[in-house]
């Protein structure tokens, strides 16, 4: 029957026309992570063959990293300052997003919206002063600069958080305030434990943000003891210019934690942006 | 403006036992009303879905006129849909969400405006079409549904329970309209709903579908009358039909301590059969079987005694409905004799078939 | 405790109220010391000369009289910036809403490439920026062997002052897009499916789809999307720095004004200077964006009246 060929081909033109789509879509974003990875297994002289796969893979490039850089002490710097600071942000943020959800007080509401408003303040207005003032408390080039700025949460976790609680239901809570519960109680056993996606979003967020974050130990750290693995990164191309494999391999160190989290927690962390209400 | 046949339509669902609709047979009349009834899971809402082109047909036919539309695009079977949640556009105007689907066959502008008119002031809508959907009362969404609908001129309107989210009073103001739109249009349509009301006021022919199975395909008064199996039976009439299951013996049946007699051809037939009566065709009286009255419902006009019935004085586990008149019912607790008019006693087989 | 409760709220709700003080009160003593004192710091500075280790010294409006008439480098930056943005925010906008449509179907294998895009947002811009500075390598990138393959002579991607502009604009893309594409996809995926199918029935085809229901149903997540994009752009520093150097690349070709404001406040030591920049910076960044929400206010508006 005619028509059944006209409705195969368009969908069969359809399908095919978004599978193109989606492939070239893959390769756009796969390909520079590739030939990365490629180049971080090649040895000086194959860097310009176009191979993707050299014949003898030259996995001495990544532990010659470990050599040249004090890679384990920048790692376990990323870790420290993140861990802190994401620590901090979660419980800090999810403290204050539930008392901005469900404690009254006076002028809450109009603070919350002031405090929102600070996340309007751009990074390059407030980096100087900081630095001024840590300079002045004499952090600068120690630790506590890297992680008491943010350690105390910061608008958007509280905004997340507290998006979050306000689309729990109050049953639990009257509940508990029934039987006699202090707020702080209630926040601590009855309404972390159910924030887990909102917390998972905001711990990974913040995590990621530490982690990838380069002006600030830019502005902060002189000492490669106490530096992050992206400063790390940049300091090792100034040193062994143009030494792409071993930059290339750096490169792929400092990237492989991340994505191996974020491929583990991809699915819970869509659902999560929906649940807190980020899609806009 | 065409008829509508479904043949031998199946289809079934990935992952599920049944076919959600089992080998179809069916034919719409040209300008006819025709409602799709039954509990849900029964395969109304698939079918409706499968004509408009939304659902994929495993094995079968669908003609709109004389046409195979099977495998047909949606957009080219020229049907037009109400949605049970009306699926308004949000962010378009009233007008813009009735022209829309002109706009897309480039109909001319005056002439799009000139049909939205038309469909707007026959659904009184004339004062909302600037408003967005979410500034209009649920009443007021399900017109523009139908607009859409209406302004499309199809040869076949589609409805799939467009009645179920409005509250009972607007339901059946609403109800009246639709019908009434519908023979002023003269436009095939085909009608989903769960309620038997809806469907025994609205149709012109009535199908009863059970599990995927069509149970009888007929006009409302046919379907009250003779109802072809126990399911339709049951489904159609409120209160539901009184269904006993009794044995034969001797060519009668003993409802309670009333013999009740059939017709030779069947007492020899069956050792068992199901005999069903409806609330209201029992007679209050000193003959028939007798039953003992828990729960009086007064609705005004009519009163429904809910009762069992008794065997010899005893009561037994046989439930029964009946209805007596409004103004002087019996007592709780009272028993009375419920006597069957002859002609509305309906015999069916064990397995549901009817019989006479 | 039997103390008289003299207030006028009954004790549970007092309670509450002083746990949600409590509450929030580190939060909000962290943004004062850490953003709301800086802030007013910083303009404080703008007004200052000073290079942190002689005390500072107020002269007026000297710095901002001399921003605007006696640098040619602002100008430059105030250029490349804007350049930078319009490049960078209409492909991002434009690209990730194409993504995001197709990444939109429910087709098998999608959650794949779904999780492909979505990588980058797990890397940072440094790490990105290396890896594109590898790609665009003049001798040995991957872009200029496979221009060699059809014929086509190398082409100075980071190292021409013409090529660098369009090369960082790329890696800036290739980096937004996932971001802004994870975005809208939530976006998508929040239409009810039978808006969808109401279409369907009207006569849509896929592309009417997208562009009439798609489109404006996610329009409050595009907007996000474009405010978030313009304001990231207008401050870009860490992609500009690693990609193409702390000078502001080949012959200032990508000196942008967060590139300016790094250079005078920790490589002049010029603070005052540069907080004078980066409040410049603000104000231009609060007109852009409240003219932004104005114009999105007021085309739904004319959308709602039938218009649009």
């Amino acid at each position: 029957m005619a028509s059944v060929e006209i409705l195969f081909k368009r969908s069969v033109f359809r399908a095919v026309l978004i599978y193109t789509a989606l492939l070239a879509i893959a390769c756009f974003w796969l390909f520079p992570i590739a030939w990365a990875v490629s180049g971080s297994l090649k040895s000086g002289g194959e860097i310009s063959e176009p191979i993707l796969f050299p014949a003898h893979p030259r996995w001495s490039n990544y532990t010659e990293v470990f050599t040249l850089m004090p890679f384990w002490r920048m790692f376990f710097n990323t870790v420290f300052y993140a861990g802190c600071i994401t620590a901090g942000q979660v419980f800090f943020c999810s403290l204050a997003g539930y008392a901005f959800a469900r404690l009254q007080f006076r002028g809450r509401d109009t603070l919350f919206v002031l405090y929102l408003g600070t996340l309007m303040v751009p990074l390059t207005v407030t980096v100087i002063p900081q630095f001024i003032i840590m300079r002045v408390l004499g952090w600068t080039d120690t630790p506590w600069a890297m992680i008491v700025p943010g350690l105390f949460g910061g608008a958007f976790g509280t905004y997340l958080m507290r998006q979050f609680f306000s689309t729990l239901p109050t049953d639990l809570e009257e509940a508990a305030t029934l039987d006699g519960c202090t707020p702080w109680q209630i926040y601590w056993r009855i309404l972390l434990p159910h924030a887990r996606p909102a917390v998972a979003v905001l711990a990974v967020l913040t995590w990621v943000g530490v982690w990838n974050d380069f002006l600030w130990p830019l502005v902060m750290i002189q000492r490669n003891s106490l530096a992050t693995l992206t400063l790390g990164l940049v300091r090792m191309r100034g040193e062994y210019v143009a030494r792409w494999p071993l930059i290339m391999a750096m490169s792929m160190l400092i990237m492989l934690p991340l994505v191996i989290i974020y491929v583990i927690a991809q699915r819970s962390f869509v659902r999560g942006i929906a649940v807190t209400g980020l899609n806009g | 403006m065409a008829s509508v046949s479904f043949e031998q339509v199946t289809r079934q669902f990935p992952g599920t036992d049944q076919p959600a609709l089992d080998h179809l047979d069916l034919v719409v009349g040209d300008g006819e009303f025709v409602v799709l009834v039954g509990p849900s899971g029964c395969g109304k809402t698939t079918s409706l879905r499968m004509l408009a082109g939304l659902e994929t047909v495993d094995s079968g036919l669908i003609r709109i006129g004389d046409r195979d539309v099977t495998n047909v695009d949606p957009k080219d079977r020229d049907v037009a849909m109400v949605f049970q949640n009306y699926a308004l556009y949000p962010h378009m105007s009233v007008a813009q969400n009735m022209g829309f689907a002109l706009k897309i066959a480039k109909t001319p502008k005056a002439e799009i405006r000139e049909r939205v008119l038309a469909a707007a002031k026959m659904l009184d809508l004339q004062p909302y079409l600037d408003r967005k959907p979410k500034d209009l009362s649920g009443g007021q969404r399900q017109r523009v549904a139908m607009g859409r609908a209406i302004v499309r001129r199809p040869q076949v309107f589609l409805m799939d329970e467009p009645l179920s989210n409005l509250d009972a009073k607007l339901r059946v103001q609403t109800r009246n309209e639709i019908a009434a739109l519908q023979r002023r249009l003269g436009t095939t349509t085909v009608y989903v709903t769960h309620d038997q009301v809806e469907a025994m006021t609205m149709g012109d022919r009535v199908a009863v579908l059970r599990d995927g199975v069509l149970q009888q395909f007929a006009p409302p008064r046919e379907l009250y009358r003779n109802p072809g199996n126990v399911f339709v039976a049951g489904f159609i009439g409120s209160p539901a039909m009184n269904l006993f299951t009794l044995p034969v013996a001797d060519s009668v049946v003993l409802l309670g301590d009333w013999p009740i007699q059939l017709p030779r051809e069947i007492a020899g037939a069956a050792s068992e059969v199901v005999v069903g009566v409806r609330p209201e065709h029992f007679e209050l009286g000193s003959l028939g079987v007798e039953m003992e009255v828990d729960v009086v419902e007064e609705l005004g006009a009519d009163a429904y005694l809910y009762g069992q019935i008794t065997d010899a004085g005893k009561v037994i586990d046989q439930h029964v409905v009946a209805r007596a008149d409004g103004r002087h019912p019996p007592e709780k607790g009272s028993r009375v004799r419920l006597h069957p008019e002859p002609g509305h006693v309906h015999i069916f087989r064990v397995d549901g078939q009817r019989i006479s | 405790m039997t103390s008289i409760d003299t207030s006028a709220a009954p004790r549970p709700w007092r309670r509450r109220a002083w746990a949600g003080r409590l509450f929030v009160a580190p939060n909000l003593a962290a943004v004062t010391v850490f953003l709301l004192f800086p802030l007013g710091f910083s303009l404080y500075m703008s007004f200052q000369q000073w290079d942190v280790f002689n005390p500072p010294k107020f002269v007026g409006l000297k710095n901002f009289r001399e921003l605007f008439t006696s640098d040619p480098l602002f100008l430059i930056a105030i250029r490349n910036t804007a350049i930078f943005t319009l490049g960078t925010v209409a492909p991002t906008v434009l690209i990730s809403l194409v993504v995001a449509g197709v990444l939109n179907q429910k087709l098998k294998g999608i959650g794949i490439v779904r999780t492909i895009v979505f990588l980058p947002l797990a890397i940072s811009s440094v790490v990105m920026a290396v890896v594109w500075q590898f790609v665009f390598n003049t001798d040995n990138g991957l872009l200029n062997i496979m221009l060699g393959w059809i014929g086509v002579s190398p082409i100075p991607w980071l190292v021409d002052p013409q090529w660098a502009m369009f090369s960082l604009c790329v890696v800036s893309v290739w980096r937004a897009v996932p971001f802004a594409a994870v975005i809208l996809l939530a976006a998508m995926q929040g239409v009810p499916e039978t808006v969808y199918e109401a279409a369907k029935i009207d006569g849509a085809g896929g592309i009417r789809q997208f562009v009439s229901i798609t489109v404006p149903l996610i329009r409050g997540a595009v907007t996000f999307v474009v405010v978030i994009s313009i304001i990231h752009a207008f401050q870009a520093f860490d992609m500009v720095y690693v990609l193409n150097g702390a000078n502001g690349g080949p012959e200032t070709a990508t000196y942008v004004l967060g590139i300016m404001l790094f250079q005078h406040a920790f490589s002049f030591l010029e603070f005052g200077y540069a907080s004078a920049l980066a409040w410049v910076m603000f104000a231009i960044l609060l007109v852009l964006t409240v003219l932004q929400l104005r114009l999105s206010r007021q085309r739904s508006m004319e959308a709602a009246s039938g218009l649009g």
